[in-house]
């Protein structure tokens, strides 16, 4: 089974590069060479394990729009299952869900539980 | 194991009189639960990591709470479960009050579902300083009855629990209700599927025969965080069900409007010949009774308490009280409720429910709080779930709503960790004062910083117990 380099980087600048297949997602393939990623309901619908494509191989820049520097997740990242966590303008912005996401390159992405954070705004403040 | 087929053996640590009439856990009555019970001594509180870097999974805490004790106001014992990500948010008994008549039957396993995982745990409480995980049910099982999101349990009559379930397998809408038997399997779905659509809290009156439901939102819809967008969409909830006990069908519908957005925990009053309850609707910021018309055949409800918005220098909008918990003393006569975001519990004078007089409050930690540290630990959050002594004299709470929200509201409560905090009742005057000599603080936890949520006592609590 082919397998693609993932390179996960938290925001205090650690970073590990794992193999994933394509027939596991992210989620599975850190948890296998245990690495604890945050998650929770696992079958895409609560948003936990948000992660952001920073950059992915063999897709050009600019090709796209938002925090993803243009990198197409679609190209990426094949689903399980539908992101239902996601709204149309997270998925636009590079966010993918590692529980349900198998990669089809190799790929960058930033991981830890303050990607979750950015989904939503205090809509008072 | 059943708690019907194996009583023997096991002594809980019962420590009132049983002077009542009668065979089975709980009081006979709700003033013999003011009367019998003693001082709680325990707590169990939901405690969770899920959604942070901690690599660890969520835990029940035992938190003690005799003063005469050398570890009062500490962690006394954790229960970790087996799995990470469940987010454990509210918990229930395998009996209460409601199975009082039914021989053999012990108040000794506490049902723990994951909110987030749908994982349901099942802990034996026999030692109730050192509980015990006994059987996990799997996400996978819950699935296959097209469920997810356990939130509400009460048992209910002849040793079975009910779940009230958010969405279905997929995050998504109909919700609907979870039935285990008494040796905690799967026994199937409670109603028809498709009775209702949102789900969240409920409550039954068994002399009444009726049920009362509320409605959060799917899955999908709350899990990730709150978003104006879905109110707008129409995506919350706004509506109480009234269902045919017995039948297990919905009798009757009410849409509380735009003034009961998101209406969330429901709670009739204990007296079980009562048809009358509150419900809290967060959104809004508003209380309403609701009560049986017995001419009209029919439930209504009306709104009787009303929070203002307030405005802040620091944020854009006025800001809502967002009401969260409400519950109902013992005896009936006061609600007691928290207004998450503004830092406020409130005690209003329900001898008259469609009246509700208030009676006090006290301003601790949220936005506006006075008092935003207890013996220097900043407060990171305002008051959440409560939980009152059955005497009424002691109210407790947390401060942790629904991790995803946290973040969203008060960033720092993920980073400090949660704190229980208590205020003294004198019920007669209708006072609350805050006991800053109690503070138990979850930030000080081993591997990091964690929330809590839910609390229970050992013997019976406000939220708990029903009267058949
Ligand atoms: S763990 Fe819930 S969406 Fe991935």
């Amino acid at each position: 089974m082919t397998s693609h380099d993932v390179t996960l980087e938290w925001p205090d600048g650690r970073t590990r590069t794992i193999a994933v297949r394509e027939d596991e997602t992210v989620l599975e393939a850190a948890e296998r060479v245990g690495i604890a990623l945050p998650f929770g309901c696992r079958t895409g619908a609560c948003g936990t394990c948000t992660g952001r494509l920073l950059e992915a191989e063999g897709t050009e820049p600019g090709d796209g729009a938002g925090n993803s520097g243009g990198v197409d997740i679609e190209a990426a990242f094949a689903h399980r299952r539908p992101p239902r966590a996601f709204k149309d303008r997270h998925r636009e912005d590079g966010y993918v869900l590692l529980c349900i996401a198998s990669p089809r390159t190799s790929c960058r992405i930033a991981v830890g539980s303050s990607v979750h954070t950015e989904l939503m705004e205090n809509p008072w403040k | 194991m059943s708690d019907v087929s194996t009583p023997e053996g096991v002594e809980p640590e019962h420590d009132h009189e049983h002077h009542h009439d009668h065979e089975g856990p709980g009081y006979a009555t709700p003033q013999a639960a003011i009367e019998e019970s003693e001082r709680e001594k325990l707590a169990y509180v939901m405690s969770l990591y899920v959604g942070t870097d901690v690599d660890a999974p969520d835990f029940v805490s035992v938190v003690d709470l005799d003063p005469d004790s050398d570890t009062y106001c500490e962690i006394v014992d954790r229960i970790e479960l087996p799995n990470r990500g469940d987010e454990l948010h509210h918990f229930g008994w395998n009996a209460c009050s409601s199975s009082c008549h039914m021989e053999g039957l012990e108040r000794r396993h506490l049902i723990v579902p994951g909110q987030r995982s749908s994982r349901i745990h099942v802990i034996d409480a026999a030692d109730r300083r050192n509980p015990e995980l006994e059987t996990v049910i799997e996400p996978e099982e819950v699935f296959e009855h097209d469920l997810s999101a356990p939130h509400t349990v009460h048992c209910i009559p002849d040793g079975k629990i009910l779940i009230s379930m958010l969405g279905d397998a997929d995050g998504e809408l109909p919700g609907g209700f979870l039935e285990l038997n008494d040796d905690f399997e799967i026994e199937g779905r409670w109603e028809p599927p498709g009775e209702i659509e949102m789900n969240y809290d409920y409550w039954y009156q068994p002399r009444q025969n009726v049920m009362v439901s509320s409605e959060w939102a799917a899955p999908k819809t709350y899990y990730p965080g709150f978003d104006l967008e879905d109110v707008e969409a129409g995506n919350y909830g706004q509506r109480l069900h009234f269902w045919d006990w017995e039948d297990g069908t919905v009798e009757q519908t009410i849409d509380l409007g735009e003034e009961g957005l998101i209406p969330l925990e429901v709670r009739f009053l204990h007296t079980p010949e009562s048809t009358h309850g509150f419900v809290g609707a967060a959104l809004s910021s508003n209380v309403f009774h609701f009560w049986r018309d017995d001419d009209a055949g029919e439930y209504r409800a009306e709104k009787v308490i009303d929070f203002e918005s307030r405005e802040h220098d620091d944020w854009d909008m006025p800001v809502p009280a967002l009401p969260t918990d409400i519950l109902i003393s013992m005896d009936d006569r006061y609600l007691f409720g928290s207004n998450w975001l503004h830092g406020e519990v409130w005690m209003y004078d329900v001898s008259d429910p469609s009246n509700p007089r208030r009676a006090d409050s006290l301003s601790v930690g949220g936005t506006f709080g006075e008092i935003q540290e207890v013996q220097g630990r900043e407060l990171a959050a305002g008051p959440q779930m409560v939980q009152l002594s059955l005497d009424g004299e002691r109210l407790y709470w947390t401060t942790s709503l629904f991790s995803s929200w946290d973040e969203q509201f008060y960033p720092e409560e993920g980073e400090r960790g949660s704190v229980m905090l208590k205020a003294d009742v004198d019920p007669r005057k209708g006072t609350m004062e805050l006991d800053e000599d109690f503070l138990v603080d979850w930030g000080e936890c081993p591997e990091g910083p964690a929330r809590a949520h839910e609390i229970r006592w050992p013997d019976g609590d406000c939220t708990s117990d029903v009267w058949q």
